[in-house]
């Protein structure tokens, strides 16, 4: 295995472009990036309103595994919830908020960015 | 799982999934079975009710898919509103789908006026106007409006009908020209393309159904 301390272009410390506080990863919000939260934004970010049932078969979540992540997004005003009642039965709506439409596309830039900085 | 890899796909297969119970293609062969039907009940019916006989068997079907569609699908798919962009697609389709309508009544009132004029011998009128006025023009507008509905609904099975349907006036022609069918062959075509249609569409449901059982929600959540 090659020794850090011999080859200054593998000692971290020594390298200038190792400094992560501006690397666009940095910028990536953790809340958005964990693989389930994002794939239910992407769903709500395509759709104006869904309700449950609907981001479960679109997502192949469980229920409780939904309600966590959503539970998550709601606490960060990235969605709202809306409870109401189809006829007799209830429904809940989610929707994604403004806050939480701009952090997506924020997230998207910071991403996009990374991806573009990767060499071919 | 498979999680789309663009908010595009994500939201093509979010409203796909909401065409995905085939019953609008139940529908439209209920729709085009009076294409089928309406020629042999003429002789009985007289020219206009056998047409207008129709009307109240779509209504029928229309509010029993309706019913289909609230009772059965909306609890095992949920309930989705789309975004601005696609709202105005679906409206396009309408506005396309009325367009065409509108350009068939105008077909029809013209082939009328035509008769009433006595521009056409009433023998002569119903195969000058399938065969020099009707059958490419019928064809092409079946075409179209089931083209453009499956370019603007991302729906490719809308291609398929789209041909049967331009296919149809012109094979019906050929029927009744090189074996004699009545009616210009309409029954025949039509009446496989309504019933492809029919058992396609109620196929689809079906497996639907099965791919899709009820969820298992907590509190009667709907």
């Amino acid at each position: 295995m090659p020794n850090p301390k011999s080859n200054p272009d593998l000692n971290l410390k020594t390298r200038p472009e190792a400094n992560l506080e501006n690397h666009p990863l940095t910028s990536l919000d953790p809340l958005i990036h964990a693989p389930a939260r994002l794939t239910i934004l992407t769903y709500l970010y395509a759709v104006e309103s869904s309700d449950y049932v609907f981001l479960m078969r679109m997502t192949g979540f469980t229920w409780g595994n939904l309600a966590t992540h959503l539970g998550k997004l709601e606490e960060a005003g990235y969605i709202t919830v809306e409870k109401r009642f189809n006829g007799k039965k209830p429904q809940t709506l989610l929707r994604m908020s403004e806050a939480g439409r701009n952090a997506f596309r924020a997230y998207k830039k910071a991403m996009q960015q990374v991806l573009d900085d990767l060499p071919d | 799982m498979q999680t789309p890899i663009s908010i595009r796909a994500a939201e093509q297969k979010a409203f796909r999934a909401t065409l995905a119970d085939g019953l609008w293609e139940v529908l439209a062969g209920c729709v085009m079975l009076e294409f089928a039907l309406a020629p042999l009940l003429t002789k009985s019916l007289g020219d206009f009710w056998s047409s207008a006989i129709f009307l109240p068997f779509w209504a029928v079907v229309y509010l029993a898919i309706r019913w289909v569609r609230r009772k059965v699908v909306s609890p095992r798919l949920g309930q989705v509103t789309f975004g601005p962009a696609r709202r105005k697609r679906v409206r396009q389709v309408i506005l396309v789908v009325v367009l065409i309508t509108a350009a068939s009544l105008l077909m029809g009132m013209l082939v009328m006026i035509l008769f009433s004029r006595g521009t056409i011998p009433p023998q002569d009128g119903p195969r000058l106007f399938l065969q020099s006025m009707g059958s490419w023009p019928l064809g092409i507008l079946g075409l179209s409006a089931f083209c453009i509905a499956g370019v603007l609904l991302d729906y490719p099975r809308a291609y398929f009908y789209g041909i049967l349907l331009f296919m149809a006036p012109l094979t019906g022609e050929w029927l009744a020209e090189h074996l004699g069918t009545a009616h210009h062959g309409f029954p025949i075509v039509f009446g496989v393309i309504s019933s492809l249609m029919i058992g396609l569409g109620l196929v689809t449901f079906f497996r639907w159904l099965k791919a899709n059982p009820p969820l298992d929600l907590p509190g009667g959540e709907d």
